[in-house]
Parts: structure tokens; sequence; C-alpha cells
């Protein structure tokens, strides 16, 4: 996973709104089932599994599959009654981690 | 032109650019390496691209293929073809396209998603025609007409004696209209298509990544020691430029265009090496072609080289290329195949063609230049293609861009 | 009409699509429907206000934009829980699983998909209180001119 996450939320809210949430990651996806050159299948390696926590509490999350497009994309949406922090983390099949955090003002 | 001199000359204007406004620099040429090339050499094809040589065949450099016939073959017998087999020819993928890319024909392929640049075939053993004619339309229709699209599957090796045959033999077969499963796959029914995504965006369009990674590429010292920024402090000044290119360059005798002019200029100012296509060099044809989004699309053809690359631009556009023996404007001119399908793939006519590149393509997940998707295209109607720096690319691109004069950028754009 | 655990399990994983799911003929009887019986725990699943956003026409098969929306409550006491979304023309059936919490506020999510060729994409969502609701589309995948 190379260039950061790219996350659009809105900075603010009223309380109970529901928000829309963008969320891509830049990750080629590998399926698995594409060949080199050689001949030799390319090993998968993808984001296999997302959460989405806002204050620590779960919001969100999913696991993908290879047939998620490279680059994956994720929209969800979120109510808030406070203001807090949303975070984001992607995982790899290699186990490593990638996270990032967003902050909201909730008013009302 | 020596290079050691036009280093010299580079330095010195290295020197009195630095302290003043990019005016002031666009008064004098800017500096060019002249020398060698600008693309990758030996020019070797891209991995995962076709592999065919079609040397036989026409280029946009050369030309090559065998000439037409000059009358239709006469059958010493009667056809003997299956039909079953000929139903599978026609939607042979593997035999440039297959006849359903652009005809529709009846059960042929299933009906699924043919196209139409020629005429609907679904009824044409009725149509009172003998195998002799149908034979040599296949064979090489140019005998019957000149200006004709349809490839010459027979002159140019597609397909052998016997082959045809057995397409003869389905054709004959053909004599109700075509079953479409659903309203979709009737290309005469089938909305063209209309871009909706917003190619700005970042988050729809990774092309527009590359114009966030371009200020660093800008302030990057190369090997001379300078940067693009040591001249050009604030890249706002090129609010226009790529709008006006591709441009006739007389140093080189050529048309240059923004993809070769940075190689070139690059080099010169500060060592670096970008080739063509490069992930450098596209990134910031990128950037500067974003610089001057909403600027209309002005390239100057007046001038006598200009004007004259212009008209060897449009001879190129109507030169019949490859094993299929298109010409660009086979496909992307109203008159032929412009603005109808080829399977599920619309056509479009040059205006509208050269606004958004380079673009981001989501079938190969890559940003390209309009000398890439030349290539492409060559190579996929079967003709080899040529080094992203030939002086023919040039020639073609004026011509394109002159057509869509008057078009705003809008640059990266987001397409398949 | 829903059938009942008995009948559906009966039947096997293959033909529970087919037959709960009311899938045309052409559907693959399949790894999708292993895929789904796997989610349901062999439940049946209902025809339910779920709206799948696909194009009709995807331009190539690379990356294929998908919105869920399902018309359905999202308190403390009832919500959509999870959502299955799995086709059946892909070399491997499975898309993702997405996980929803009263906290989603709406029972919506999009992605965007790779598909092999012209099929179907099936959507399966798992309610709170146990229950399983299901919507299909299907994704015509163009054929391109000339390899280009």
């Amino acid at each position: 996973m190379a260039d950061k996450p790219r996350i659009r939320l809105p900075k603010d809210a009223k309380k109970g709104d529901v928000i829309q949430i963008k969320t891509l990651v830049s990750h080629v996806m590998e399926t698995g089932l594409r060949k080199d050159d050689s001949g030799k299948l390319i090993p998968r390696k993808i984001i296999n599994a997302f959460t989405c926590t806002f204050n620590g509490k779960p919001v969100f999350s999913c696991e993908l599959e290879p047939a998620i497009a490279a680059n994956p994309y994720l929209q969800f949406t979120a109510r808030v009654e406070e203001s807090g922090t949303f975070r984001f983390s992607w995982t790899d099949d290699d186990g490593t981690t990638i996270t990032a955090d967003e902050t909201i003002t909730v008013a009302g | 032109m020596k290079p050691g001199v036009l280093l010299a000359v580079g330095f010195a204007l290295l020197g009195l650019a630095a302290s003043t406004s990019r005016d002031a620099a666009a008064q004098t040429a800017p500096p060019l390496a002249t020398d060698g090339g600008a693309a990758a050499r030996p020019w070797v094809r891209y991995k995962g691209w076709p592999e065919r040589d079609e040397s036989k065949f026409n280029t946009l450099a050369k030309l090559a293929s065998p000439p037409a016939p000059t009358a239709p073959r006469k059958l010493s017998a009667p056809l003997a073809g299956d039909a079953a087999t000929g139903a599978k020819l026609v939607a042979d993928r593997n035999r440039g396209g297959s006849c359903l890319a652009c005809h529709v024909m009846g059960p042929a392929g299933g009906a699924d998603l043919p196209g139409n640049v020629g005429p609907d075939l679904s009824e044409i053993g009725n149509a009172g025609r003998d195998d002799e004619w149908l034979f040599n339309t296949v064979y090489d229709a140019r005998v019957y007409n000149p200006e004709t699209v349809m490839p010459p599957w027979g002159t140019h090796g597609l397909f052998n004696d016997e082959e045809i045959g057995h397409v003869v033999a389905f054709l004959k077969t053909l004599k109700a209209p075509a079953k479409f499963k659903t309203v979709l796959d009737d290309p005469t029914k089938r909305p063209p298509p209309v871009e909706t995504r917003d190619n700005l965006d970042s988050m729809v369009n990774p092309g527009m990544w590359a114009v966030e990674k371009a200020p660093d590429l800008w302030k990057t010292k190369g090997p001379s020691g300078s940067a693009c920024a040591d001249c050009h402090a604030d890249p706002a000044a090129f609010k226009a430029w790529a709008a006006g290119m591709p441009k006739w360059e007389s140093r080189l005798d050529k048309v240059l265009g923004v993809e070769e002019f940075v190689t070139r200029h690059a080099k010169v100012t500060t060592g670096h090496v970008w080739l063509m296509q490069s992930a450098e060099d596209t990134t910031l044809s990128v950037y500067l072609h974003n610089l001057a989004n909403g600027t209309p699309i002005h390239v100057d053809v007046s001038s006598g080289p200009a004007k004259e690359a212009y008209e060897r631009g449009k001879a190129l556009s109507l030169r019949k290329l490859g094993q299929l023996n298109f010409a660009c404007m086979d496909c992307h001119s109203p008159q032929k195949g412009g603005l109808k399908w080829i399977r599920g793939q619309w056509l479009g006519e040059q205006k509208g063609q050269y606004d958004h590149f380079p673009t981001w393509r989501t079938s190969l997940n890559d940003i390209w230049d309009i000398r890439k998707r030349f290539q492409w295209c060559q190579v996929n109607i079967r003709a080899d293609e040529l080094p992203p720096d030939a002086k023919e690319y040039g020639d073609l691109e004026l011509y394109l861009a002159a057509q869509n004069e008057g078009l705003k950028l809008n640059v990266p754009g987001i397409r398949h | 009409m829903p059938l009942t655990r008995r009948q559906t399990l009966a039947l096997g994983a293959g033909v529970l699509v087919a037959t709960v799911v009311d899938l045309p003929a052409w559907a693959t009887p399949s790894e999708a429907g292993a895929e789904i019986a796997k989610f349901t725990g062999g439940k049946g699943a209902e025809p339910g206000p779920i709206t799948i956003d696909l194009p009709e026409i995807a331009e190539n098969g690379n990356t294929v934009p998908l919105s869920i929306v399902v018309d359905h409550p999202m308190t403390a006491e009832r919500y959509v829980s999870d959502i299955l979304v799995v086709s059946d023309g892909n070399p491997r059936p499975g898309f993702a699983t997405f996980h929803l919490t009263p906290m989603s506020g709406r029972a919506e999510a999009a992605t965007r998909v790779r598909l092999n060729t012209t099929q179907n994409v099936i959507v399966v969502a798992k309610t709170s209180d146990g229950k399983f609701l299901t919507a299909q589309k299907q994704v015509k995948v163009t054929i391109g001119g000339c390899g280009g």
C-alpha cells in the first residue's frame, strides 16, 4: 500500500445527521488469477478487510474479495450524535494494516 | 546544432530566467535537446500488447500492403462450405474482431452486442446475391467498392478460400431479422454512451493523482543541479500553454506535442532523462494540460511548415493501415464508421477525441498520453505502431488537435 | 414465495439459489448459491426492498461502480446487520460482505467491482431479527470492438 488513503466526509454536522463517507486506498488488488510473462500465476495480494469506528465504537466494516476493483473504493454512511474521531483501517493479505483518522465536529 | 552549444544556451537562459517572469523566457525559443530521440530506443512494443508482426502491411511511416485486386475472382466450382463452421468463424474474435464487430448477423454470436458500422446482414440469404458476389465481397470488397471500409479478409490473409466458403455458406442461411435478448443488444436502439463521471475528482479518477504528484516533480533537481521550478517558479503561468500544443518546431523539423517537448526541454535545462511515456513525462503532461483546463484548444496551422504538417496529418488520417486495412477516418468520421458501434464500443468522431488527453484508461488501470492511444489503435487494427516521437504522429496529432479547435481542455479524462 | 427451512435444505445449495431468489434460466447453479447458503445458514431469502445500482452496460469489466441501498430501518431495535454480494459469472462468486451497525444510519454501501463477463450480481441482506432479503441485477459487460 503506497499513498495515503483518501477519505472524504463533512468537517461538521448536526446531531443525528447521517453523513456519507467515501474512502479510497491505492492498492493493486492482485487477484491471484493473472499470469506473468513466463506463464506463472502472480500470487494474490489484496486488501481483504476494512473497518470504520467512531470514538472507538464500530460503525461499518467489511471483508473484501479479489473481485473488488483495484484501488478499492468504499462508501457508506454514519449517524453522528457527538463530535469525535473516525478511525479507518485497511488490512492487506500480508497482515499489514494501514490506518487513518478523520475528526468531525457535531453541533447540537 | 551540437548538444554542447545547446546546453550552453540552456544554462545562459537559466541564469536569465531564474530572476524573471516566464513572459521573458517566452520571448526566446525554449531550449530543447535536438540530438537523439525522445523515446526508448530501440523501440520495443509494450509487454502485454498483441505481439503480431505486421510489417507486411502499411504503417503511418511506410507503405507495404499488397495492392487491391483489379477484378473479382471467378469461382472455378460451386462453393462447398459448412454453415455451422461459418457461424463460428464470423464470431471469432481472434480474426480481427470478427464480422460481428461491424455487422448484425442474425443469430451469430448469440446476437450479443453486434456492431453496425456495416449493414445488417440478417437477411442477406434472401438478397439475391450469388456465391461469386458473396465470396468476393468477403475476399476483397474493394473490387466492387474501392471506398469500402470492409477489411480485405482474403487479400490480407485473414481468411483462406476454404474459410470464406464456410462464411458464405453461413451467410446464405441468414433469412430473418436478428432476435436480440435485450434492447441493448440492438445497435440501432442502443443509446450512445454519455460521460457523466467527474474526471477531476480524485476519488473517481486516479488520473488526478498525477496532478497531485506533479508539484514535487516540478521541484526535483536533475543531474545538472536545477529543477523546473528554478525557471518556472509559478506553474500558474502555464494556464494556457498546453491548449496551443502541439506546435511545429523548426529546430527539429517536426511537430512537437507536450510530452516530447517536456522530454527535450527537461533534458537540456535540468539534465533529467524523462523519456516519452515514462511515469515522470506522463505526470508532467497531465499537469501541464490540467493547468490549462478551461482554455479553448487553438493550434497554429497557418504558417508554411505547420500548414504542411496539417496536410500531411490529414493524408495520414486517410491512409489504410495494417492487416485490417483501416484508416483513422474509417472509424472516426461520421461519413464512414464514426458515431456507430463496433461490437459494444462506440466510435467517437474526431471532435471530442483530443481535449481530455492524457486520459485515465479504466480497462488498463493506467494513464495514457495521446501518442500511446495512437499506438494502441494501430496495434489493434493489426498495424505496426511507430515510436512515440515519430514525426508522423506529430503530423497526425496536429491535424487531430485542429479538429478540436475551440473545445476546452479537460484533463485528465477518464475513459474505457 | 419463501420456502420452509426444511424444504430449502432438502433442495441443496445450487437449486436453493434458483428457487428462492428466482434466477433466470441461464444463471450458473453454483458456487454463488453455496456462498449464499453459507451466509444464510441454509435459511430462505425473500425478495426485498434492495436497490442495486449498476450500469446496464459496463464499458469494461475492470472497474464497475456498484451501490446498494436496503430500504430498512437502522435503529438499535431493528437494523440491517450484514450484506453479502456475490455474482454468477466470475471465476469466483464472492465480492464483499458488509457489516453494518445501528450507527451506520442507513443500510447503504458502495464500491467498485470487477466483472468477468455479462452476469447477475446478487445481494443478500441479513436483518438483526434474523431475516434474509435478496435482490439481483444483470450487468452487460461490453464486448470491445477490436481489442481496444
